[in-house]
């Protein structure tokens, strides 16, 4: 149990230390971006930046918390040492050397290509060997939680896996199917023109193979959160989980549904039929059913609490709740993010309409709402309900605490609503600087400033975090600290069908649905068109 | 709990119901998105089951409601970046190159920098950029006698060769890929020549020279402009803007030079011929 606690510290420690410079670029990115002055006016430094950015918050951060988070479930959840400790640090090494792999040419400005890194653009080598690493890395603690799981289920034949324990590991199975067409990208599209082998590459399939990860990978982002929902607020809000089944379709309904729906981000693109298009459309709508019964299951838990603690009448149970746990207000304010942030994702998914906000700011705003607002929030709820249970020292000041979340709730809405509203009005993504003395552009230069002003709010939940996390980590040890309970649901199952308790069926239907709506699209570039393009480094001629 | 102490034994259906909204759903889609929809395509209808099918798998329908008057083409250039032009262009054998560029130097000079300021130099040129403007210069997308007489003269493979021999001469700064820093490369910038190269104007629909000719991103087939001849450049520029050169592909080099004034032609050139490797 020690050295598990270790584990699972490392990385935690490891996320949030490269999560907190990753929220300073970001900052810098906003001011580069509005009227105000910035330091380092550079729009080179500018993409460098937002490839820094976007690599660690997409990749790095979110890794490392899963990892660190899962590892602490299969612990505390199952009741068993972890097995496998030894390939747990493996990945945990080649995930830190591949953080470093990518960054190291980034911070040298080759390899300003975003985080998304789509061809033909291309930049150094060691950029894409890093990330590929960073997820190499991770495909141990897939191994290590499948491991996990299979164990436990052996020893305790016929009896339902607890709901954490199923919901990672559903986490680990989703995250490893969908890194596929990212590290397929850049094994088959990209290394090979890096290294001069191939002087073209073809765009379409580089970015068609890239959408099989680029949505899912949210929901890998976005399950911890979810976990932390079903398992954790309940038990701090002192009620139960509504339904322990609904939490076991959801997971199930996200595993299967998050795949097959990545080319809604491609609906302008040109190389694929509006058959397609429209089918994964409508797959992405159902990604939005689990969403919807995790509301609805979520806000039932919380009302229970609410009752229990003698909370009456039609609202009277939500004052009732313990708004002062930082759990407890993370998963609220989280719920309440996730509304405006989901209502903006059905615009995107949703073929007609995607036409009016494609690569406009909108976009840039609805993930940073989603993910800041939705996931981020209750990555650090989780901390500060993981940080005693694995140092053994209490929290410094669960005030403070809460102070940080509603900074950062504030923060992010003030950030991202403007944001919206800019992209509405036809602010596009991914530039560096905007000439605001254009009258059409200074139209945005408002909303622009009002986004600065929440990011400076952001950072500076951000700093409070931190210093909440380093004091707790310097209080004297407690004599005794309780272990991590995870709620009990209403009724809690004696037994689960076998489909609820498995993944094995599961698979199979991810996989036939994934087939039928990437099989052609995929294999169309085999045998129908040919879109190579000629690939070219932002930074070195294409031919040295 | 056993299945035989229970009154009522629940058989829980939720995996079966799961499975079975997710092949309803894949049966809808695509009876939605490949048969039904595409029949009501305000601007193609009415389509038949066949051509529906092709319109959602994504194929081109020759024939009737693309049938519209082609204008003649007219080419900016002979060249396509293909894998096979871009393997040739780049492998030029520098020892030939350097036996055919002595008939290049009494113009481009000793070295590849020409002295006569209407004349480009050379010395260190992407071997992509030079090979295009040969290619051109033979196909007579870009108009010059003696270098349309050259080029004739000279196969693809001799392209290649003296362009190879071209670029590995030191002379103008290589595409090393420096990225130096530059503070106020911005809009911020308050010399307007500057905001011009870093940020272009886009009220005026002008992209950033640096966009493509750098420092910093150089685009396939764009040359870079640091230390080249002023002069020349600012012919260039006029020769764009005018249209009586045209072998820009895509023509951004018409478009960005046609919305330039007389003076930032200059200041232009100017600055660029004074420019060293890491920026102005």
């Amino acid at each position: 149990m020690e050295r598990g606690r270790v584990l699972s510290l490392a990385h935690l420690w490891t996320a949030f230390l490269c999560f907190l410079p990753a929220v300073g670029l970001g900052f810098w990115q906003m001011l580069m971006r509005s009227p105000l002055p910035a330091p380092v006016d550079d729009p080179n430094i500018y993409y460098a930046s937002v490839t820094a950015h976007g690599s660690i918050m997409a990749y790095v951060f979110p890794t490392f918390f899963a990892m660190g988070f899962g590892y602490a479930i299969a612990v505390s959840a199952l009741g068993r040492p972890l097995q496998g400790e030894k390939w747990a640090w493996v990945g945990y090494a080649l995930s830190l050397i591949g953080t470093a792999m990518a960054l190291v040419p980034v911070a040298a400005g080759r390899a300003s290509v975003l985080y998304t890194f789509y061809p033909p653009l291309l930049g150094s080598p060691w950029y894409y060997l890093g990330v590929a690493l960073v997820i190499i890395g991770s495909y141990f603690w897939i191994g290590v939680m499948l491991v996990n799981f299979r164990a436990w289920k052996r020893e305790n034949p016929g009896k339902p896996v607890p709901l954490a324990m199923f919901a990672i590991t559903a986490c680990a199975i989703l995250w490893g199917w969908t890194a596929l067409g990212a590290v397929s990208e850049v094994l088959f599209q990209i290394l090979p023109v890096t290294f001069g082998w191939r002087h073209t590459i073809d765009a379409g399939l580089a970015r068609t193979l890239f959408s099989v990860t680029l949505h899912a990978i949210v929901y890998f982002w976005l399950l911890p959160a979810y976990i932390a929902y079903y398992t954790l607020m309940p038990q701090a809000a002192g009620g139960r989980l509504y339904s322990d089944t609904m939490g076991r379709i959801t997971f199930i309904l996200f595993l299967v549904f998050s795949i097959p729906v990545g080319l809604h981000h491609l609906f302008m693109d040109p190389e694929h039929g509006a058959g397609f298009k429209f089918v994964q459309s409508v797959l992405t709508f159902m990604v939005a059913l689990p969403t919807l019964l995790t509301v609805f299951t979520i806000t039932a838990s919380l009302e229970i609490a609410g009752r229990v603690r003698g909370g009456k009448g039609l609202f009277g149970w939500i004052r009732a709740l313990p708004w002062d746990e930082p759990m407890v207000l993370a998963v609220g304010l989280s719920l309440l993010l996730l509304g405006p942030g989901g209502f903006g994702g059905l615009i995107n998914m949703s073929y007609a309409m995607n036409a009016m906000i494609h690569n406009t700011s909108w976009v840039t705003a609805h993930f940073h709402l989603i993910f800041g607002g939705a996931v981020v929030i209750v990555y650090f709820a989780i901390a500060y309900e993981l940080w005693p249970r694995l140092t053994g020292r209490p929290l410094v000041s669960k005030h403070l605490a809460d102070i940080q979340l509603w900074l950062w709730f504030w923060g992010i809405l003030i950030t991202t609503i403007p944001w919206h509203i800019a992209g509405l009005m036809g602010q596009p993504r991914r530039y560096a600087i905007f000439d605001y003395s254009d009258p059409a552009v200074a139209k945005t230069a408002f909303l622009v400033i009002l986004s600065v002003i929440g990011g400076c709010i952001v950072l500076s939940s951000v700093l409070l975090f931190f210093y909440v996390l380093v004091r707790s980590s310097f209080a004297p040890v407690a004599e005794s600290m309780p272990p991590i309970r995870y709620a009990l649901s209403v009724n809690p199952p004696a037994t689960v069908p076998a489909l609820l308790n498995g993944f094995g069926l599961w698979n199979v239907i991810l996989l036939s649905l994934v087939l039928i709506a990437y099989g052609y699209p995929i294999g169309q570039f085999f045998f129908l068109h040919n879109q190579n393009a000629p690939a070219y480094s932002l930074t070195r001629g294409i031919t040295k | 709990m056993s299945g035989q102490n229970e009154p009522f034994r629940f058989h829980n259906p939720t995996g079966f119901v799961v499975v079975a909204v997710v092949s309803a759903t894949v049966v809808v889609a695509f009876g939605l998105g490949f048969l039904l929809l595409p029949r009501y395509q305000e601007s193609r209808a009415p389509f038949s089951t066949k051509d529906a099918l092709y319109h959602a798998l994504g194929f081109h329908i020759h024939g009737r409601a693309f049938n519209t008057i082609q204008p003649t083409l007219k080419v900016p250039t002979y060249i396509a970046w293909t894998e096979t032009t871009i393997q040739q262009a780049t492998t030029g054998d520098r020892k030939r190159g350097e036996f055919i560029a002595t008939n290049c130097t009494a113009c481009h000079g000793e070295n590849g920098l020409s002295t006569q300021p209407w004349i480009p130099s050379l010395a260190g040129l992407d071997p992509l950029v030079l090979y295009k403007q040969l290619d051109d210069f033979r196909s007579g997308t870009r108009l010059s006698g003696p270098m349309s007489a050259i080029a004739q003269s000279l196969t693809p493979q001799q392209y290649a060769d003296v362009s190879a021999y071209f670029a590995s001469l030191p002379g103008l700064p290589e595409n090393s890929g420096e990225r130096t820093p530059r503070p106020n490369s911005s809009y911020r910038n308050r010399d307007p020549v500057q905001r011009l190269i870093y940020a272009g104007d886009p009220k005026r629909g002008i992209a950033a020279c640096a966009s493509c000719h750098g420092p910093g991103g150089y685009r396939i087939g764009a040359p870079a402009l640091a230390k080249q001849n002023e002069l020349y450049l600012e012919q260039q520029l006029q020769a764009f803007a005018q249209g009586t050169r045209a072998n820009d592909m895509d023509m951004p080099m018409r478009t960005i030079a046609g919305g330039l004034t007389e003076s930032e032609m200059r200041a232009l050139a100017r600055a660029y011929a004074n420019e060293n490797a890491t920026g102005p």
